[in-house]
C-alpha cells in the first residue's frame, strides 16, 4: 500500500517539477522579449523609470524563480524522506545511507532498486496470499469434517440406549444423551458446559462421588453397581467410568456409561433362588424315598397294608422326583434347541385322563377334588406325547399346590372346529395371583412373591409349559386370576389336520 | 414311665407320616403340624418334650418358629431338631443363639433321628436331675 503510494507521489512530483521549471522559463522569456520590443516606448521614458521598472521585473522574476527552486528543493527533500522511509520499511540494504545523503534516494538507480524490491515484495505477498488462501480452504474443509465428525459422535451417543455422560477436567458437562438426562435429572441439550454438580440432582450423589473419585485416582476405568429409585422402582445400573487423557497423559475429562442391569439382577436373584429351591425340591422327594425304604428295611411297617402304603409313597415320590428332573432338563434342552420332538396324532382327552391318574394321589393327600370334563370329540392334536403330558401335569400339580384343602380343581377342554383349535382350561379355587405379578408368571425362575410362602417351587414349571406350547407346538398359553378366588390357566393348540391318521 | 411327646412339623405329609410311625413304634407320643404357625400354637398348648421341624415351610419357616419359641417363657427351653434340605442354611451362630440342639440334612435317616431324639432327651433329663 505504502509502496504503491510512494510510486504515485514520485511520478506526480516529477510532473510538478517540470511544470514549475517551464513556468519560470516562460516568464523570463516573455519579460526579456517585452523589454526588447518596448525600446521605443522606453526611449520616451525617463531613464530612471526605465531602470527602476526593468530592475523590479527582473528581480521579481528571479525571486520567483529562486522561490520555485527552493520550494521544489524542499518538496524534493520531503519526497526523498518519504521514499527513504518506504525504503526503510522495505528493509533496504542501503537504507542507512539515506540519512547521510537524503536526496541520494532519488537517484534513478536507487529508485529502480526500490521498485525491484517492491515488485519482489508484491510477488512474495501474492504467493503468501495464495498460500494463506489455500490454508484457509484446507482449514475450512477440516472444520467441516470436524463438525461432521462431532455431529456423528453426538448422533452415536444420542442413539445409545445406555446413559452416556462426558465431563471435562473442570467437571463441566461436555456431552450427554437423553437417557443420561432422564436418569440424572437434567435437560441434556440445555446443560452443556454447566458444572455437573449444579445440573445433576442431589439424589444421585453417589454417582457424582464415584465420578470424582475415578478422576482423582487417574485410573483407566472403574466399575460400580449403583442402585437408584426410578418411577418408584428400584433400578440397578452397571456404571463404568473411564478417564480421558490428553497428549501429556494428563486426565482432561471422564466418560461415564450407565447400563441398566435391573432385569439381569432380577434374573440373577431368581437364579440364586432357583438353586436354593431346586435343591430343596429335589431333596424332599428323595428324603421320603430314603426314609420309607429305611423303614421297610428296618421292618418298621407292621402289617402288609402299611408296607403297601410305604411302597406307594416311594413310587409317588420317585415320580415326583422324575417330573422335577424332567422339568429342569427339558427347560435346558428347549433353550439349547437340543430336544428331540416326536410328534404324533393323539387325543387330548386321553392325554388328560392319563395325567389325572398321575395327579390323583397328590390331590387326595391335600384333600382336593379334581373334576375332569373332557369329551373325546374332535380333540385330535398332532403333538409330542411326553411334552404335552408334562404341560397338563404341571398345570394340574400347580393348581393343587396353590389350592387349600377342601378346594376344587377343574380341567376341561373345548374344541373350536371353525378355528381348528382346542383349548384346555385348568381352574382352581386357590390363592390367586395379584394383578401386578400376573404378567410374569410364565417367566423363568419367577415365583409369585405373595405366594412363595404358600408352597415351594422352582419357578420352572410354568415357563416350561409356555415353551412347550408356544415354541414347540405353535400354541398359546394364558392365565386369568383373582386373589382369594382362584386362577384359570389354559393353553390352546391347533387341531390335527384331517390328512394325519389319528390313533388313540 | 411317662410317654415323651414329640411335635413334628413339616409341610410334607410323607415326612411327618414316616417320622410319626418311627417314633410311635419306639414308644413316643407324636403330634404333628404342617407349618410353623400351627406348630407354635400346638407347642404353647401341649408343651412337647422335643420339636422336630423342617427348615423351609410355607406360612412360617422353621427358623421363625424357633425364634418365636425362644421368645416365649413357656416354650423357650423346648429342645429343637431342625431338618433341612440345605445344611448350610443354619449357621453355627444361629444354632447357638437359638439353642437348636441338632440339625439333620435331608435326606435323613429316621433311625438316626430317633437316636438323636433319645440322646437330647436323656441329656435334658440329666441336667434336670442335676438341678
Amino acid at each position: 500500500m505504502f509502496v504503491e503510494f510512494g510510486v504515485i507521489v514520485l511520478r506526480r512530483s516529477g510532473k510538478i517539477l517540470i511544470v514549475v521549471t517551464m513556468f519560470v522559463v516562460c516568464i523570463t522569456v516573455i519579460c526579456n522579449t517585452a523589454w526588447g520590443s518596448g525600446y521605443e516606448v522606453r526611449r520616451n521614458m525617463d531613464y530612471t523609470d526605465i531602470m527602476l521598472g526593468s530592475i523590479s521585473i527582473v528581480t521579481v522574476l528571479y525571486i520567483a524563480e529562486a522561490l520555485g527552486v527552493i520550494l521544489t528543493g524542499l518538496y524534493m527533500l520531503k519526497l526523498a524522506g518519504a521514499i527513504a522511509s518506504i525504503a526503510r520499511l522495505l528493509n533496504s540494504e542501503t537504507s542507512n545511507s539515506y540519512d547521510n545523503h537524503p536526496l541520494s534516494i532519488l537517484r534513478l538507480k536507487k529508485i529502480k532498486e526500490l521498485r525491484e524490491k517492491i515488485v519482489v515484495l508484491f510477488e512474495e505477498r501474492n504467493s503468501l496470499v495464495e498460500m494463506y488462501d489455500k490454508q484457509i480452504k484446507e482449514l475450512k474443509v477440516q472444520l467441516h469434517i470436524s463438525q461432521k465428525r462431532q455431529t456423528h459422535i453426538e448422533e452415536i451417543i444420542y442413539s445409545i440406549r445406555d446413559s452416556v455422560i462426558v465431563v471435562d477436567e473442570f467437571d463441566k458437562l461436555l456431552m450427554a444423551n437423553e437417557p443420561a438426562g432422564k436418569l440424572l435429572g437434567f435437560d441434556y441439550k440445555k446443560s452443556y458446559f454447566k458444572p455437573i454438580k449444579e445440573i445433576i440432582s442431589s439424589e444421585r450423589k453417589e454417582f457424582l462421588k464415584f465420578l470424582s473419585h475415578t478422576k482423582k485416582s487417574r485410573g483407566q476405568a472403574a466399575r460400580k453397581e449403583l442402585e437408584t429409585i426410578q418411577d418408584g422402582k428400584l433400578k440397578t445400573y452397571d456404571c463404568i467410568v473411564s478417564c480421558i487423557y490428553d497428549n501429556n497423559k494428563q486426565v482432561c475429562g471422564v466418560v461415564a456409561v450407565l447400563h441398566d442391569i435391573t432385569r439381569e439382577k432380577e434374573i440373577s436373584n431368581m437364579k440364586n433362588d432357583f438353586i436354593s429351591h431346586v435343591s430343596h425340591e429335589l431333596k424332599t422327594p428323595l428324603a421320603s424315598i430314603t426314609a420309607y425304604s429305611e423303614m421297610l428295611a428296618d421292618d418298621e411297617a407292621n402289617d402288609e397294608e402299611t408296607r403297601k402304603e410305604f411302597y406307594a409313597v416311594i413310587q409317588n415320590q420317585a415320580q415326583r422326583l422324575n417330573r422335577l428332573i424332567e422339568d429342569i432338563l427339558n427347560t435346558s434342552r428347549i433353550e439349547s434347541g437340543l430336544i428331540k420332538i416326536n410328534k404324533e396324532p393323539l387325543s387330548m382327552a386321553i392325554l388328560i385322563e392319563e395325567q389325572l391318574k398321575m395327579i390323583k394321589s397328590y390331590a387326595e393327600e391335600k384333600e382336593i377334588t379334581i373334576i375332569g370334563q373332557t369329551p373325546i370329540v374332535c380333540d385330535q392334536i398332532y403333538v409330542d406325547r411326553d411334552m404335552i403330558s408334562q404341560v397338563i401335569v404341571n398345570l394340574l400339580s400347580n393348581a393343587v399346590k396353590y389350592t387349600k384343602p377342601g378346594g376344587t380343581v377343574t380341567i376341561e377342554s373345548k374344541t373350536d372346529e371353525a378355528a381348528s383349535k382346542i383349548q384346555v382350561l385348568i381352574t382352581d379355587t386357590g390363592v390367586g395371583i395379584p394383578d401386578d405379578e400376573i404378567e410374569h408368571v410364565f417367566d423363568k425362575y419367577y415365583r409369585v412373591e405373595t405366594n412363595k410362602k404358600q408352597a415351594r417351587g422352582t419357578g420352572l414349571g410354568l415357563n416350561l409349559v409356555k415353551q412347550i406350547v408356544e415354541k414347540i407346538h405353535n400354541g398359546r398359553v394364558f392365565v386369568n386370576s383373582r386373589v382369594g378366588i382362584g386362577s384359570t390357566f389354559g393353553f390352546e393348540l391347533p387341531l390335527a389336520s384331517k390328512n394325519i391318521e389319528i390313533t388313540v | 414311665m411317662e410317654q415323651k411327646k414329640v411335635l413334628i412339623v413339616d409341610d410334607e405329609i410323607h415326612i411327618v407320616h414316616v417320622v410319626a410311625i418311627k417314633l410311635r413304634n419306639n414308644g413316643y407320643e407324636v403330634i404333628s403340624a404342617n407349618n410353623g404357625a400351627e406348630a407354635y400354637e400346638l407347642a404353647c398348648d401341649i408343651k412337647p418334650d422335643i420339636i422336630v421341624t423342617d427348615f423351609q415351610m410355607p406360612v412360617m419357616t422353621g427358623m421363625e418358629l424357633v425364634e418365636k419359641l425362644r421368645e416365649n417363657e413357656q416354650t423357650k427351653n423346648i429342645p429343637v431338631i431342625m431338618l433341612t434340605a440345605r445344611s448350610f442354611a443354619v449357621t453355627k451362630e444361629q444354632r447357638e443363639q437359638l439353642h437348636i440342639s441338632d440339625c439333620l440334612s435331608k435326606p435323613f435317616s429316621p433311625r438316626e433321628l430317633l437316636v438323636n431324639i433319645e440322646d437330647i432327651l436323656y441329656q435334658n433329663e440329666l441336667v434336670a436331675e442335676a438341678k
